[in-house]
């Protein structure tokens, strides 16, 4: 495999205080990695250095796809947000935004039910207010699915949703990985880094890859059993 | 108390049978706030949405000035306005001086720091997960833009009716500089200006009437977007 992020004597740092320092870390195209550490430990500010939504204080960060890279990865924040318009199209919002106009209620539909929903049909036409949290989280991994991005970002995408939603969530993002998607995952959820076979890095004490990485389970490369 | 219930008895009477008069100084009104409500939003929602959006030097300057006209005065307005179009001031010539459309450049003075400090405040109050979702999503520096105002809609909904109510219910710019012709620059409030000091309260209570009336739909358009804002 080839890497795909490739980071060095990363930092960032918020009003002069350090929120990340990373000495190493490379992803490979396909792999599926877990970041784990205690609260602040910098897991989000690296999903949003790797989503390319701010640039680091200083240190390499090099991502081999291509030109635009924005246009190929997707963050799924904790707390997502869904846009003030209906369901349908929050979920259809990033095919808009790249002027794709054919085939969205199919996409829709499948991304719907990819993550879970049964009847996405009835759900179109909602407004945000009338979801549940679990429904918000799960809708806007939908509109990340309908993108098929080479890279899926996920930030606790388990932390605030009951376990119906959690497990609709980690069936999808297996889905993502079997179709060779690299999916990186700010996590304490063990249970999701196990069904995805995840590999580990810990990030918030002094930073050893391989020392985290003997700790865990192996590259999800065959397709990551639960 | 009696002159009260006569003048609202006399001011039903006269809504139901408007006449010239009546219906000449509810025209004024609406034009003349049309044409400054779409001046003032043509001009201060770019502004403002550029101020509660981008940075650029010089905007807490301008943001400062912006804040500071929400508190200046009618009068001034009109007075600083009439010497632009006096016959004499620099704009003299276009003999704008006691027409409707220097009545609204007037109330555009007036409606503008409303619009644009108040929609910065609108965009500025989204909440920031809103661009990064766009972003994450793949959207484009001016995709991004258009949907960031898209987004606060309600919100700036909300900025456009109040500042409407803030016109539609001034006396002193359009005393000043429409000069209270009838059928021509008399407005609903310079009406009733008049008619109270004349002592006619039947036609001042049912111009007051009508004005309430907008009041009320202004109020109800305010709760409507407010409600909308909150989702």
């Amino acid at each position: 495999m080839s890497a795909l992020y490739e980071c060095r004597d990363l930092v960032q740092r918020y009003a002069g205080r350090e929120a990340l320092r990373l000495p190493e870390l490379t992803v490979d195209a396909g792999e599926v990695l877990a970041l784990t550490g205690p609260n602040g430990c910098g897991k989000s500010t690296l999903l949003r250095l790797l989503a390319f939504l701010e640039r680091p204080a200083s240190g390499l960060l090099r991502y081999a796809g291509g030109a635009e890279p924005r246009q190929e990865v997707t963050l799924l924040l904790q707390d997502a947000y869904l846009m003030r318009c209906s369901v349908f199209a929050n979920v259809t919002l990033g095919l808009r935004l790249r002027h794709q106009r054919q085939d969205l209620r199919a996409i829709y539909e499948e991304c719907m039910r990819a993550v879970g929903f049964a009847a996405p049909g009835e759900l179109a036409g909602r407004d945000r207010r009338a979801l549940s949290g679990g429904e918000r989280q799960r809708v806007a991994l939908a509109a990340r699915l309908a993108l098929r991005p080479r890279v899926l970002l996920l930030d606790e995408p388990t932390a605030s949703v009951d376990a119906r939603s959690a497990r609709a969530i980690v069936d999808a993002v297996r889905d993502c990985v079997r179709r060779g998607t690299t999916v990186i995952c700010a996590t304490h959820d063990r249970a999701l880094m196990a069904a995805l076979a995840a590999r580990e890095v810990a990030l918030g004490r002094r930073w050893d890859e391989s020392e985290s990485a003997a700790a865990s389970a192996p590259p999800a490369g065959a397709g990551g059993a639960a | 108390m009696e002159y009260l219930a006569d003048g609202l008895a006399a001011a039903l009477h006269l809504l139901l049978h408007l006449d010239d008069a009546t219906r000449a100084a509810i025209a004024a009104t609406l034009l003349s706030t049309g044409y400054a409500m779409t001046a003032a939003m043509l001009l201060g929602l770019p502004v403002g949405f550029a101020l509660g959006y981008a940075s650029f030097p010089g905007k807490r300057a301008l943001r400062l000035l912006s804040d500071t006209l929400l508190a200046f005065p009618t009068v001034l307005i009109g007075l600083l306005v009439y010497a632009f179009i006096t016959y004499r001031g620099p704009l003299g010539e276009w003999g704008l001086l006691f027409t409707l459309p220097g009545m609204a450049i007037g109330q555009a003075v007036l409606a503008l720091p409303i619009v644009v400090s108040w929609t910065a405040q609108a965009v500025e109050s989204l909440d920031p997960r809103c661009r990064e979702t766009l972003l994450t999503l793949g959207a484009r520096p001016l995709q991004v833009a258009r949907l960031t105002l898209w987004e606060c809609r309600y919100a700036i909904g909300m900025v456009c009716v109040t500042a409407f109510g803030r016109v539609i219910t001034e006396v002193g710019i359009a005393m000043m500089l429409g000069g209270n012709i009838r059928y021509a620059t008399r407005t609903m409030t310079t009406a009733i200006a008049l008619e109270t000091s004349k002592g006619e309260f039947a036609q001042g209570i049912a111009l007051g009437l009508v004005l309430l009336l907008m009041a009320f739909a202004v109020n109800l358009l305010l709760a409507f977007f407010r409600r909308r804002g909150r989702a």
